[in-house]
């Protein structure tokens, strides 16, 4: 397969469109599975009760959030490296995404945080490099969108999401580096301590902002690539 | 407050998160859609 086929806008924009519905929907059956699990049939945790029940929308909005932040400089990379279009393209469409989880991770965190700290919000170190995390997207859009020619925005925008790739590491290694009030990692790569129904729901869950974040992210090149890309005519003969 | 309102507030956020994303990308479809049109109005003028 030639992979270099897909990488000019105009064929990405037929196969985008055409793989956007199939994740979207993929997401939602992994979605309403996970919170069937999650909600009615995961059983209640002996010390936090009902609440812990956050846990299947704030670990898989954390994790997403670091993921797309390493896609996203991933795209920048390459669009650096190789000056592609298509890359520079993509880093645009995942930073809203990975910043709507971001948000997502924090403020759901928060009421997590209120029943079982009796805080909403602590200046720990996981929580405030997570934060971090938020105005590093909000400021490769920004930068992104704050040149005339967008080829500028591009190459400024990549070189901070390049730069901003230390705060991953910040984010994961935070509760073993500190004292933090957040709990430490419950799933590792060596095994989890979770109750396995726990474990499955949480799984699920994450695998549905997985698909949700490819669809949305799919859509969204879609609309970068038209605006981008208007004044040629493959766009005129859509 | 009871367990209730924090799940409320967790998982009613997300799911209005989601529907505002996924309207932002239809607005912003129709939008690059409707400049398209535009400039093809206006290359017709010409």
């Amino acid at each position: 397969m030639n992979w270099f086929y897909f990488s000019s806008p105009s064929t990405f924009y037929r196969l985008a469109g055409a793989l956007a519905p199939w994740f979207f929907a993929v997401a939602a059956i992994l979605g309403a599975v996970g919170l069937y699990m999650g909600l009615l049939v995961a059983p209640t945790d002996a010390q936090q009760g009902e609440v812990y029940r956050v846990i299947f929308i704030h670990v898989p909005a954390a994790w997403m959030s670091m993921f797309l932040y390493f896609v996203m400089a991933c795209y920048a990379g390459v669009s650096l490296t190789f000056n592609t279009r298509l890359a520079a393209m993509m880093a645009r469409a995942v930073a809203p995404t990975g910043a709507m989880f971001t948000f997502l991770a924090l403020w759901t965190g928060a009421f997590w945080g209120r029943p079982t700290w009796g805080t909403y919000w602590a200046w720990d170190a996981r929580m405030v490099s997570e934060l971090v995390l938020l105005f590093l997207y909000f400021g490769f859009m920004a930068l992104a969108n704050a040149f005339e020619d967008s080829r500028r925005g591009d190459r400024a925008a990549s070189l901070l999401a390049l730069v901003g790739l230390v705060n991953l590491p910040i984010i994961y290694f935070s509760v073993q580096w500190w004292n933090t009030l957040h709990q430490g990692s419950s799933v590792k790569f060596t095994g989890s301590s979770m109750h396995v129904t726990m474990l499955q729901s949480m799984l699920l869950m994450t695998f549905a902002c997985w698909m949700y974040a490819i669809g949305a992210t799919l859509v969204r090149v879609r609309c970068v690539i038209l605006e981008r890309e208007r004044r040629t005519r493959w766009v005129r003969q859509l | 407050m009871t367990h209730e309102f924090y799940l409320w507030m967790s998982y009613g956020v997300f799911a209005v998160a989601l529907a505002i994303e996924m309207a932002g990308l239809a607005i912003r479809r129709r939008s690059a859609l409707k400049a398209i049109e535009e400039e093809r109005d206006l290359e017709a003028q010409d």
